[in-house]
C-alpha cells in the first residue's frame, strides 16, 4: 500500500534476525566441576544426578519431550521402589534435571554450562548439531556425556570421544540393513530415493548402497532429496513416480511430510513398496494417516517394541512402561515417537552401569558402562541387545527389519 | 509433458496454502495499517480450537463454524486489550509486539496441548480426478474453490461496502476518519477480529495437510509475506495470484533448472520478490502511493 509499510516490513525483518542473533549468542557462564572427598560432583551416598539437554520446544519437541520423560519414568520408578543399589554397596535416588535447548547447538551448550557444575553425567538428549555443540567441553572437563541420542558416529570413537556413547543405531545401520535384506531377495529391484537433504538422508543413503554393494539385482534408478524445512514434498514424489521404481526409500524424518508423502504417491496411483527410518515408521502416528495398507508393504527398522502396536499390548513390558511413563514422567498418551521407548531404555542401561560401580567417580561409571554385553533392556526386540564394550559402535547398534501388516509390525527375514 | 502439468497442479495446491495466510495478512493490513506477523500463530490457535471441539464430537462444520465465531471475539479482545496501547504510538513498535504475539501465542498452545503432531480431518477427501492427465485431490479442488471465495469476498468488501470504505480510512487516517465520526476503535476490533476469523478458516484448510503443531505455519508464514509483498498488500486478489505463482515457480525451477535443483529452490520466491521490489514497489497488483507535496 505504502512505501513506508515495505520499509517497516523490511525492518521488522531485520530485527528477527537481529533477536535470533543474539539468542545465538546469550552464553552461560560455567562453574567449576570440582570433586569434593573422592567423590565426583553430582553423586552423593544417597542421590546421584542426571543432566539432560534437549529440544522441549519448537519443531523437536515432540521427541525432545520423550526423551526426557522415559528416563524420568524409569528412575521414577526405580526410586519409588527404594533407589538403584549401586556397585559400591550404597542405594541412591536418582535425579533427573532437564533444560530445553529447542534444537540450537548454542543453548545446548549453554545448558552443559549450567548443569556441568551439579551434575553427575549428561544424558539422554536428543539430537546430532547440539550434542556436538558440548562434546570437547564435556571432554575437557570430563563430564560423561552417554547415552545421547545422536547416530553421529563419532560420539563412539573412544580416541575421539573418551567421555561419550551413543544409545542409538547409527543412521548408515538402518540403512544397511534394509539394503542387505534387498540385494537377498535374489529378483530385481528398481529404488527410488528420497533423501534429507543433510547428515541424517546422507547417513540413511550412504548405508542403503553398502547393503546393496555388488547386488546386481538392485538398481538405484533416481535419487532427489527435500529440505527439512520444507512444507511439501509433491514435486518430489512425482518426479520418483515417473521413473516406475518398485521401491521407494525414504529417508524422512519430518513427521507430516511422511504422511503426505505416502498421501501423494497414492494419489498418482504409484505403489511402490516403501521404506521409512525408525523414528517416523509409528503406525499410528503415520501409517495409518498416511493410508500405508496400500502399499505391498511398508519397510522399517527397529530394535523397540511399539505400544501403540496391537501386537504388544498385553507385553508386560510395555504394560509397565506405560504405568511408568504416566505415573513419573507425566507424559499420559501412548507415544508416538520411539524416542520415548530409548528415554526409557538408556536409564535402563544406565542402572546397569551403576550397579557395577565400585567407586563415586566419573571415570569408574565410564568402565562400568563400557563393560556391559548382550544385556536385554525392557521394551527391546528379539535379535537386538545392548553392548557397549564394541570400539566405533553405539549402546544399540543391531537393528531388525520389520514389515507393517496393517496394524503394527512384524520381524521380517525376506523381502517381498 | 504429463509430469509438467503434474507439477504445475502440485505448485498450486502447495500455493494454496500461502495464499491463505497472505489473504488474512491482507485484511489486517487493509483494515488496521499494519503487518501482522502474530496472524500465523493465531490461525494455529484457532485450528486447535476447531480440533478440540471435534474430539468432543461435533462435526467438522459446525466446529470449524463455532471456532470462526470464537476467533473474531479473540481476534478483537487481542486489538482492545493489547495492539490497542500500541496504535497510537510507533507504527514499528506495533510490528514489533506482533512478533512477541507470535512467539506468545506459539508457547501457549505448545503448553497446552504439547508439541505433537495432531491428526487434523479434512473438510475434503484426499479422492483424485483427473485433469488433462494430472491426478489432482478433491482436497486441493477445495481449498482452490474456498480461496475464490474468500478472496472475492474481501476484494468486495473493501472496494464495494461503506464498511470496508471506513475500515480503509480507520486505516490510511485513523485521525480524520475519527473527526469524521467514525467509531475508529471498534472499526480496529472489527478488522482484527474478522482477520482472526479467517485465520480460523486458514487454519482448517492447512492443518490436514502440515499436521496440527504449534508451530505449523511458521514456514508457510514466510511464503505468505514473500506473497504479500509480490502481490501487493492492497489486493487480495494480487496476493492469491502471487502464491499460486510461488508454488509454481519453486516447483518448476526445482525439476527442470538444473543447477537450482531442490535444495536452492527455497530461494526462488525471495529473488522474485527482491526484483518485483526493485522494479514495481508497489507490487505487482499494488495501487501506488501518491501523495500531495
Amino acid at each position: 500500500m505504502k512505501l513506508k509499510d515495505y520499509q517497516r516490513l523490511t525492518g521488522a525483518i531485520a530485527l528477527i534476525a537481529a533477536v535470533s542473533t543474539m539468542t545465538v549468542a546469550g552464553c552461560g557462564r560455567g562453574r567449576d566441576g570440582a570433586s569434593h572427598g573422592g567423590a565426583s560432583t553430582g553423586i552423593t551416598d544417597s542421590t546421584i544426578t542426571l543432566g539432560i539437554t534437549t529440544p522441549l520446544s519448537g519443531a523437536t519437541a515432540g521427541p525432545g519431550t520423550c526423551t526426557v520423560a522415559g528416563i524420568k519414568a524409569y528412575f521414577g520408578a526405580a526410586n519409588a521402589a527404594g533407589g538403584v543399589k549401586f556397585g559400591d554397596g550404597k542405594t541412591r535416588k536418582v535425579e533427573i534435571k532437564s533444560l530445553d535447548d529447542a534444537y540450537d547447538p548454542q543453548k545446548a551448550k549453554a545448558n552443559y554450562d549450567q548443569l556441568k557444575g551439579s551434575v553427575f553425567a549428561m544424558t539422554a538428549g536428543l539430537g546430532t548439531p547440539t550434542n556436538r555443540a558440548y562434546r570437547t567441553a564435556a571432554i575437557s572437563d570430563k563430564v560423561p556425556q552417554v547415552l545421547v541420542m545422536t547416530g553421529d558416529p563419532i560420539f563412539n570413537d573412544t580416541s575421539q570421544s573418551p567421555y561419550q556413547l551413543s544409545l542409538v543405531p547409527a543412521y548408515p545401520n538402518e540403512g544397511e540393513a534394509f539394503g542387505k535384506l534387498l540385494a537377498s531377495s535374489g529378483t530385481a529391484h528398481k529404488v527410488a530415493v528420497l533423501s534429507q537433504n543433510d547428515d541424517y538422508g546422507q547417513g540413511y543413503v550412504e548405508g542403503l548402497k553398502k547393503g546393496i554393494e555388488g547386488a546386481s539385482n538392485i538398481k538405484i534408478v533416481k535419487e532427489l532429496t527435500y529440505e527439512a524445512t520444507d512444507t511439501s514434498v509433491d514435486a518430489q514424489i512425482t518426479e520418483l513416480a515417473a521413473t516406475g521404481a518398485d521401491v521407494m526409500f525414504n529417508a524422512m524424518s519430518i513427521t507430516p511430510l511422511a504422511i503426505a508423502s505416502l498421501q501423494k504417491a497414492q494419489q498418482l496411483n504409484w505403489k511402490p513398496s516403501w521404506f521409512l527410518p525408525s523414528n517416523t515408521s509409528s503406525p499410528a502416528a503415520i501409517l495409518k494417516p498416511g493410508n500405508a495398507s496400500a502399499y505391498p508393504g511398508v519397510y522399517s527398522v527397529s530394535f523397540a517394541k511399539a505400544p501403540a502396536s496391537p501386537a504388544f499390548a498385553n507385553d508386560p513390558d510395555v504394560k509397565k512402561f506405560l504405568s511408568d511413563l504416566k505415573q513419573y514422567g507425566s507424559y499420559n498418551e501412548t507415544p508416538a515417537f520411539p524416542h520415548c521407548m530409548w528415554s526409557y531404555m538408556a536409564g535402563a542401561i544406565l542402572e546397569q552401569a551403576f550397579t557395577k560401580m565400585t567407586e563415586p567417580t566419573r571415570d569408574n561409571f565410564m568402565k562400568a558402562l563400557r563393560g556391559i554385553s548382550d544385556f536385554k533392556a525392557p521394551l527391546m526386540l528379539d535379535g537386538t541387545s545392548v553392548n557397549t564394550s564394541v570400539d566405533k559402535q553405539p549402546a544399540v547398534s543391531a537393528v531388525v527389519v520389520q514389515k507393517y501388516n496393517g496394524t503394527g509390525y512384524a520381524t521380517v527375514e525376506n523381502f517381498g | 509433458m504429463g509430469q509438467f502439468i503434474q507439477l504445475v497442479v502440485d505448485g498450486l495446491s502447495n500455493g494454496s496454502i500461502y495464499a491463505v495466510l497472505a489473504l488474512a495478512i491482507v485484511l489486517v493490513n487493509q483494515a488496521t495499517g499494519l503487518i501482522n506477523f502474530a496472524q500465523g500463530g493465531m490461525a494455529v490457535f484457532s485450528a486447535y480450537i476447531t480440533w478440540l471441539l471435534t474430539e468432543h464430537g461435533l462435526s467438522l462444520i459446525l466446529a470449524i463454524l463455532l471456532s470462526v465465531l470464537a476467533s473474531f471475539v479473540l481476534g478483537a479482545l487481542v486489538e482492545r486489550l493489547v495492539m490497542r496501547r500500541f496504535e497510537r504510538g510507533d507504527p514499528d513498535t506495533a510490528v514489533v509486539v506482533t512478533i512477541g504475539l507470535l512467539t506468545l501465542i506459539t508457547g501457549i498452545c505448545g503448553w497446552l496441548w504439547t508439541y505433537n503432531n495432531q491428526q487434523f480431518r479434512s473438510l475434503f477427501s484426499l479422492t483424485t480426478v483427473s485433469i488433462f492427465g494430472a491426478a489432482v485431490s478433491i482436497r486441493s479442488i477445495g481449498t482452490f474453490a474456498v480461496i475464490a471465495v474468500i478472496m472475492l469476498f474481501l476484494q468486495a468488501l473493501f472496494l464495494g461496502t461503506k464498511f470496508g470504505l471506513a475500515l480503509r480510512a480507520v486505516a490510511i487516517n485513523p485521525k480524520s476518519a475519527a473527526l469524521s465520526g467514525l467509531p475508529v476503535g471498534r472499526l480496529l476490533m472489527a478488522g482484527w477480529g474478522l482477520a482472526a476469523a479467517l485465520g480460523a478458516v486458514a487454519g482448517a484448510l492447512v492443518a490436514p495437510q502440515l499436521t496440527l503443531t504449534p508451530g505449523m505455519m511458521d514456514t508457510a508464514l514466510v511464503y505468505a509475506l514473500a506473497a504479500v509483498i509480490l502481490g501487493g498488500q492492497s489486493s487480495p486478489v494480487g496476493v492469491v495470484v502471487a502464491a499460486w505463482l510461488i508454488g509454481v515457480v519453486e516447483n518448476l525451477a526445482a525439476v527442470y533448472v538444473h543447477f537450482i535443483g531442490y535444495d536452492l529452490k527455497v530461494a526462488v520466491p525471495f529473488i522474485l520478490t527482491f526484483v518485483v521490489l526493485v522494479v514495481r514497489p508497489q507490487g505487482l497488483f499494488g495501487r501506488k502511493v501518491v501523495a500531495r507535496v
